[in-house]
């Protein structure tokens, strides 16, 4: 399997704090690689890194050997690095209005652009709410929305940021395919989730931060199994790491 | 069905406004309506970076470089303002150029502020460039009529011209709106972070509102002034009647929509001459605080204008609105 996203030593300071350090890894294509960690761990910044949100210390982020460090964000999604954001705050419009926005940076007419935007919206299962305007759409609804949003830009690589989290059990049921799905249609996925049941079950390696470095790398098995992640989430007298 | 009745409705109203100068001869009624339709071109256009959140109370920057471009053309050089019209829609654009290096990338208050500083650096530079501007004593549009002057024997010709100007704007605000860059605009205005993440450049977005907007407001600037004569530094960037009037406008109207800025306008604007001219006179000032009492109420009241209140009665029934929950 070949590198999609390889990142090298990545490392953002906000004054002493190191959020994020030396951080080193790499994402395959066509996997679904997990990101855990506790609160403060560095996982959001992570993510605000890779698209550019937020510009990096030292290090490097090259996607299929292009390097993006240097990038504004917008040429990162153009690149194919696509997001959703921890906290969903859709547009004020509608949700196929949401979903056209980022289909405009290819589409000038609005026609065409509808057109995607619907295509999108079957896929997440939102279709008969495009006319609605998303605050009156439950949470897992506009979790869905954020995920349409992102595949809109056409990303190689999708940064799920905790879609699932505060979701009722039945919603996470149903939201949860649709990662699998996403996949499936040809998008490599790097999402951060706080619930472990569907984390293990649903990403082929786990990547995992404490105290903004990475700990431990390897499959959920061998992941859970880490001394180190197991004192770094119950606080246990550590041993060497 | 619906369709239908708006076209028909529309049709009435333009025949109406087309026959206005036919039926009412007073030249202070036609004054009023024309400086309604200014009002309206000038709100609409102040309105495009608000499409984007961008919040300006400078608008006075680019209504000064407008006006005195085709003056100074005019009265030194004897140019066609016809021609006035371009450079001082280009002048007004270079202005919007300068103003977005350092202020596109500021946000909320800080562009809000910048904005009225370059307002006010212009302002100065138009009463000490006497040579150009004749300083304070500002230029006077000699009185030759003739379509080649903009200068007419009546008031009607400016009534159309102003017509003409606030649908122009308005249609060019509503196809702005609903074009890809009005689009990005509202994304960057409703969460500029989302926005970039999902491949827009902000930036060139909020540049290019700024773009429309200074154009069309040094554009509506030359036939102000050729409507009015006279342009001085005070009046030309006018902090009162050229950036604080549209905002508030814009504020009263609905910031950000369509609509907003025209209802803003026709309130505002006959209610601010009868203000001016009433109380005014009384206790000069105290026009403002009405203004002032007006704008808390909005903001407190009706944070989303005017426009808010009437929404009810353009929406069509959403279709999907009733079932929260799908499947």
């Amino acid at each position: 399997m070949d590198d999609l996203l390889v990142v090298r030593n990545l490392t953002k300071n906000f004054g002493g704090l190191a959020a994020v350090s030396e951080v080193s890894f790499e994402v395959r294509r066509g996997e679904i690689l997990g990101l855990i960690g506790p609160n403060g761990a560095g996982k959001t910044t992570l993510f605000n890194l890779i698209s550019g949100l937020l510009a990096s210390n030292q290090g490097s982020i090259k996607l299929e050997g292009e390097d993006l460090t240097k990038m504004p964000p917008y040429r990162r999604s153009a690149m194919g690095v696509g997001r959703t954001f921890q906290v969903v705050r859709p547009f004020d419009m509608t949700v196929l209005e949401n979903v056209m926005v980022p289909i405009f940076t290819h589409y000038k007419s609005a026609k065409e652009a509808k057109g995607k935007a619907y295509e999108i919206l079957e896929m997440v299962r939102l279709e008969n709410m495009a006319d609605s305007m998303p605050s009156s759409l439950t949470l897992a609804q506009r979790k869905r929305i954020e995920v349409a949003r992102a595949l809109a830009t056409k990303p190689k690589l999708l940064l799920l940021d905790e879609v699932l989290a505060g979701l009722n059990p039945s919603e996470v049921a149903e939201n949860l395919p649709l990662i699998r799905q996403v996949r499936d249609s040809g998008v490599t996925i790097l999402f951060i989730e706080h619930l472990m049941d569907a984390m293990m079950a649903i990403s082929e390696r786990v990547l995992v931060m404490d105290q903004g470095a990475l700990i431990a790398c390897g499959t959920p098995d061998e992941v859970t199994s880490d001394q180190c992640v197991i004192t770094a989430y119950l606080g246990e007298e550590a041993p060497e790491c | 069905m619906r369709t239908n009745k708006i076209i028909v409705a529309a049709a009435i109203l333009a025949l109406g406004l087309l026959a206005v100068p036919l039926y009412f001869t007073s030249t202070f009624i036609l004054h009023m309506f024309t400086l309604v339709f200014f009002y309206i071109a000038l709100t609409a256009a102040w309105n495009i970076p608000a499409f984007g959140g961008k919040f300006s109370l400078g608008h006075a920057a680019f209504f000064g470089l407008g006006a005195y471009a085709a003056s100074i053309l005019y009265v030194k050089y004897g140019i066609s303002p016809l021609i006035g019209i371009f450079a001082g829609t280009v002048c007004a654009m270079l202005g919007g150029v300068i103003l977005s290096f350092p202020l596109i990338r500021l946000k909320g208050p800080f562009f809000t502020l910048a904005s009225i500083a370059f307002a006010e650096v212009l302002r100065m530079v138009a009463i000490d460039w006497r040579s150009m501007t004749n300083g304070s004593v500002g230029l006077n549009i000699p009185f030759k009529p003739g379509w080649l002057n903009l200068t007419f024997t009546s008031g009607m010709p400016f009534y159309y011209i102003a017509l003409g100007l606030a649908v122009l704007v308005i249609l060019l605000a509503w196809w702005i709106r609903s074009s890809a860059l009005g689009y990005h605009l509202r994304a960057a205005a409703a969460d500029e972070d989302a926005a970039k993440a999902l491949g827009i450049n902000t930036a060139k977005s909020h540049f290019f509102a700024l773009m429309w907007s200074s154009g069309l407001t040094g554009m509506i600037a030359v036939f102000y002034v050729f409507y009015n004569y006279v342009l001085e530094p005070g009046t030309a960037f006018s902090m009162d009647l050229f950036s604080l009037q549209p905002a508030m406008n814009g504020i009263i109207g609905g910031m950000g929509t369509v609509w907003g800025p025209v209802i803003g306008a026709i309130i505002m604007t006959p209610l601010g001459e009868f203000l001016r001219f009433y109380l005014g006179t009384i206790q000069q000032g105290l026009n403002f605080v009405v203004y002032g009492l007006m704008l808390i109420a909005v903001v407190n009241f009706v944070p989303g204008g005017i426009v808010s209140l009437m929404a009810p009665w353009f929406k069509k029934k959403k279709s999907g609105e009733s079932s929260a929950r799908d499947n």
